[in-house]
């Protein structure tokens, strides 16, 4: 339960600790923190317009993209306290959790009969079928180094001990930053601030809608930053006690803005024929942080 | 620390297949001879300190410092274009060496009697794999001649994890192989670009039956 | 200590090869290095099982070194002619020249260091650097082609070289799980066999890879293919001769190595198929070559072949595999000499333009013929009496297939050398040329008449030291 509100609260100014990164970057004073925030309730409360040629699926798939997070947030843990949806194996139930949502916004971008949106429906698709198998190898390293099949008993059992744990827990990291960038189309793989549709990978798939929907996919993709930022807080909270718990976890939200925020600034978007290599690249270094765990712990084949 | 460093190494190697710049790749030899020079530093505590001041300037000057330095005096000599010019695509060589990494650490996992050196002779072979495959895949000489020094590195790995015991082989194998072997390809990649307009593999096929 | 001088003094003349600039000091030079190349060999023959440190006399290296010292002065005689007649007509700067010699002498060199190692990685070392020198000979025509053929040479060398390195780094890990850290050759023959047989295997695996690159077999040959076909015939004559030589004494070295453990075996058959393979390979082109160079290097892998299958058969084919070497050297050797002047006679090595010999150049031809019965095992020649010895061994053992499928093969190649030859000696050339303004000088065959001459008669009448020599050398396999 204190996993889920603290997950909301940090949504909630995610987004817009991000918008004022770039704009501190860039020299400007930039919005309020609040300001994505307020765009949202703006879309909530307007009317939505649907294409002649858009079905159903069109007018559910945002609702279900946003179901899906709901769900995949309630498996992470808070500490020691179990997430709602705890249970033995939840983690192939976030990464499966997370793939229904995608796959419902990609099939309502080609529902809309629009070709720039199929396109980054495929590119989406591509990048994260990619990317996909190094969230597995991150956690499936530490679910080896741990022994535990959850995220609860992983989280609540990861021992920092020696340097090489420290080496291994820094690794993760960087790939998990990697992966969150991948995952929410962000630089350096899509650009959210171009309004060229032949470059767009994300943003060119919710061209079509408008109203509440609009509204939910971009406080989605918030609620998914956050979820990536609870994530990694984990790697570091385990068995300390609630106060500096829910400091790690909010410290790590913003941290996390910040980052996304400096990597957009700094970074050009990669070349559209570099970005396989650069997600698989990513799986490549996630199977042998695999092997060095299996190296680790002793178990050879 | 050496398994960090090995792995790290492995990293390295990864990032080679999708290097497509020559200057990319040239940074990341220096990088692998950095952390030779590093795990020389820890591998090897039981030579006598004349043989570890020698390994470890070896690695350190020779693989960090002249040898990219001097790779560079070539291409801007030959002035030599920034692409590196590979037959497949960067994708398919991340691919393979994904694979060559897997497929040494299956086969050496085979191997019983290893005393410890497992993840030596792992990296040591998917380097010695990897250097091997970026001299077929690539048109340009000086990947040859840069996958040979990957090559070099592997094997150089591999003498490490037996350094201790015979610190004469790693000196003999680095030291001729470097020195004759890259300084002299070195040399005839300057005369093969200037008779030919590029040094390429393309324009070297003129000796058949 | 004696080595000591030897190569101290040897770099000496090395370096004022390099620095020296006018014909008569390259001379000079030269000639002192021959004079210091036979008192080696001679202290050598006179003392046999000595040696202290990293080189040893033993009868292997004595042999080797007899063969090297009369080829080494052939090849200086044969190489001041062609730079001269080289000179004549493409003006080659002076700098080439003093490198040449200098490489020729670096050469020497390193392949008598190679033979006298008693330490696996002192051979390695000697072997990478007569990589080295045999690429400065290769380049020397600075064309297109050279360049190409160096090129490889020396990266496929360099590759190659690094695999037996490699096979070394095993042998010295097997060495050390057993206990010992000596890499000298007689302390690896007493203990390998308690080493771990799969190090063992996998060390000898890669020492063949590696050095058989050296000796032209398969299945890196394609380097001194492509470098025979381009390099200078002298260099050449010393390449496809003395430098398989080397390759072969490494390989031999570590197969003795081998011989007393569980995997000799193993070891004989992969040496088997190793040989069967380059035999098959040679002839497949040996059927369709069309340059002389080429058709020679190819002859070259055919008869490294059998060495090989020597090797692997045993018994009275080990004596057969050391004639067979001793013989080809020096056969192989003038008929590269003979080339020469061949070249000089029409200007090109392609086998389609060249015929007429006979007519125009008597003493050439005869050279050419005699060549052509010693290198096809025809008797009287000495590497009839090798080969022969070889199928003898054969039978011995009971391997008939093998033998068969040899002696078809060897029948191919036969026939392949032989119209090849007779083209050169007896046909009309496609397109006839005119009469060259400069006459050959007979004088420039009488190296090869000796050569020749040595074969058959060394063939026919082995003097007892020759056959107690290579017997000593035999006994190591043993």
């Amino acid at each position: 339960m204190h996993g889920l509100i603290l997950i909301l609260i940090v949504s909630l100014f995610f987004g817009g600790i991000v918008v004022k990164t770039k704009s501190i970057c860039a020299g400007r004073k930039g919005p309020g923190i609040f300001q994505p925030l307020k765009d949202i309730w703006r879309l909530i409360r307007k009317g939505a317009v649907f294409s002649e040629t858009a079905t159903i699926l069109t007018r559910i798939a945002p609702s279900i993209y946003f179901a899906s997070v709901l769900l995949a947030v309630g498996c992470i843990p808070f500490g020691n306290v179990r997430g709602l949806l705890s249970f033995q194996g939840d983690f192939v139930f976030f990464a499966y959790a997370l793939a229904l949502g995608k796959f419902f916004m990609i099939i309502a971008a080609l529902d809309t009969g629009s070709s720039f949106e199929g396109m980054g429906a495929s590119r989406e698709a591509h990048f994260s079928m990619l990317a996909e198998p190094a969230f597995f190898g991150v956690i499936g390293s530490l679910a080896l180094y741990t022994g535990r099949t959850s995220f609860l008993d992983i989280f609540t059992y990861l021992h920092f001990g020696n340097y090489l744990s420290y080496a291994l827990g820094s690794v993760m990291l960087i790939i998990l930053v990697i992966l969150t960038l991948i995952e929410n189309s962000r630089m350096p793989v899509d650009d959210p601030n171009t309004h060229l549709e032949l470059t767009m990978i994300h943003e060119v798939m919710v061209l079509d809608y408008s109203g509440f929907d609009l509204g939910l996919i971009q406080y989605t993709t918030n609620l998914k930053f956050a979820m990536y930022a609870a994530l990694m807080a984990n790697l570091f909270t385990g068995t300390l006690r609630a106060l500096p718990d829910i400091l790690i976890f909010l410290g790590t939200g913003f941290l996390l803005a910040v980052i996304v925020g400096g990597v957009e600034s700094f970074t050009a978007r990669l070349r559209m024929g570099r970005i396989p290599q650069f997600a698989f690249s990513l799986t490549s270094y996630a199977l042998l942080l695999f092997l060095l765990v299996l190296f680790i712990t002793g178990r050879f084949s | 620390m050496k398994a960090i460093i090995l792995i790290l190494f492995a990293i390295s190697l990864l990032n080679i297949s999708i290097s497509n710049r020559l200057r990319g790749f040239a940074r990341l030899l220096t990088l692998q001879g950095f952390l030779l020079f590093v795990l020389a530093f820890i591998q090897l505590n039981e030579v006598t300190i004349l043989n570890l001041v020698f390994v470890l300037l070896e690695t350190l000057v020779f693989k960090t410092i002249v040898l990219p330095l001097f790779l560079d005096y070539v291409i801007k000599k030959n002035r030599i274009t920034r692409e590196t010019e590979p037959y497949v695509p960067y994708f398919v060589s991340l691919l393979i060496v994904t694979v060559i990494i897997l497929a040494s650490f299956i086969i050496v996992q085979q191997i019983e009697g290893l005393s410890g050196n497992t993840l030596f002779f792992i990296v040591a072979l998917s380097t010695i794999f990897t250097g091997l495959y970026i001299i077929i895949s690539r048109k340009k000489l000086i990947t040859h001649l840069m996958g040979y020094v990957v090559v070099e590195n592997g094997v150089f790995i591999l003498s490490l994890a037996i350094g201790n015991e015979m610190p004469m082989m790693v000196n003999t194998g680095i030291l001729i192989d470097l020195f004759i072997g890259v300084l002299v390809m070195g040399i005839f990649v300057n005369k093969i670009g200037d008779v030919f307009q590029e040094a390429n593999n393309e324009y070297l096929s003129q000796i058949r039956d | 200590m004696v080595f000591g001088y030897y190569f101290g003094l040897a770099l000496l003349i090395i370096a004022g090869l390099v620095f020296s600039r006018r014909t008569q000091g390259h001379l000079i030079l030269l000639g002192l290095f021959n004079l210091l190349q036979w008192s080696l060999t001679a202290y050598a023959g006179l003392h046999l099982n000595s040696g202290t440190g990293f080189f040893k006399v033993d009868a292997l290296a004595v042999i080797m070194l007899v063969v090297l010292s009369i080829l080494a002065t052939t090849s200086s005689y044969h190489s001041v002619f062609y730079l001269q007649h080289h000179h004549r007509l493409h003006s080659t700067p002076e700098r080439a020249q003093s490198l040449y010699y200098a490489g020729l002498c670096l050469l020497i060199m390193a392949q008598t260091g190679a033979f006298l190692a008693s330490h696996i990685a002192v051979t390695w070392i000697f072997v990478e650097i007569t990589t080295f020198a045999a690429t400065i000979m290769i380049y020397h025509e600075r064309s297109e082609e050279s360049i190409e053929a160096a090129w490889k040479y020396l990266f496929v060398c360099s590759v190659a070289l690094t695999l037996a390195f490699t096979g070394i780094l095993f042998l010295g890990i097997a060495a050390e799980e057993a206990g010992t850290v000596n890499l000298f050759y007689d302390s690896l023959v007493t203990h390998a066999p308690v080493f771990n047989a799969f190090w063992l295997k996998m060390a000898f695996l890669l020492t063949l890879i590696g050095y058989s690159a050296k000796m032209g077999i398969f299945p890196m040959h394609t380097v001194t293919i492509d470098a025979h076909t381009v390099a200078p015939p002298p260099v050449s004559a010393f390449i496809s001769t003395t430098l398989m030589n080397v390759g072969f004494v490494g390989i031999y070295r570590m197969y003795a190595v081998v011989a007393r453990t569980s995997s000799f075996t193993w070891a004989k058959h992969v040496l088997l198929i190793v040989g069967m393979l380059s035999v098959f390979v040679a002839v497949v082109y040996l059927v369709r070559v069309r340059h002389f160079k080429r058709m020679f290097a190819y002859s070259s892998l055919e008869n490294m072949g059998l060495v090989a299958i020597g090797l692997g058969v045993g018994g009275l084919a080990y004596y057969a595999a050391l004639l067979h070497l001793i013989f080809h050297s020096f056969t192989k050797a003038s008929m590269f000499y003979q080339i020469q002047q061949v070249h000089q006679m029409f200007r090109t090595y392609v086998i389609r333009k060249t015929g007429g010999y006979f007519r125009n150049y008597p003493a050439g031809a005869l050279v050419m013929l005699l060549c052509f019965i010693c290198i096809a095992g025809i008797p009287p020649s000495g590497l009839f009496i090798s080969e022969f010895l070889l199928i003898r061994a054969m039978l011995a053992e009971r391997i008939f297939a093998i033998l068969v499928t040899l002696l078809v093969l060897l029948t191919f190649a036969i026939w392949a050398l032989g119209k090849n030859f007779m083209q050169l000696i007896f046909a009309e050339p496609d397109q006839p040329i005119g009469i060259q303004s400069e006459t050959l000088n007979p004088i420039h065959s009488l190296s090869q008449f000796v050569l020749l001459g040595l074969v058959i008669y060394l063939g026919l009448n082995p003097p007892p030291q020759m056959v107690t020599l290579i017997n000593e050398a035999i006994k190591i396999i043993q």
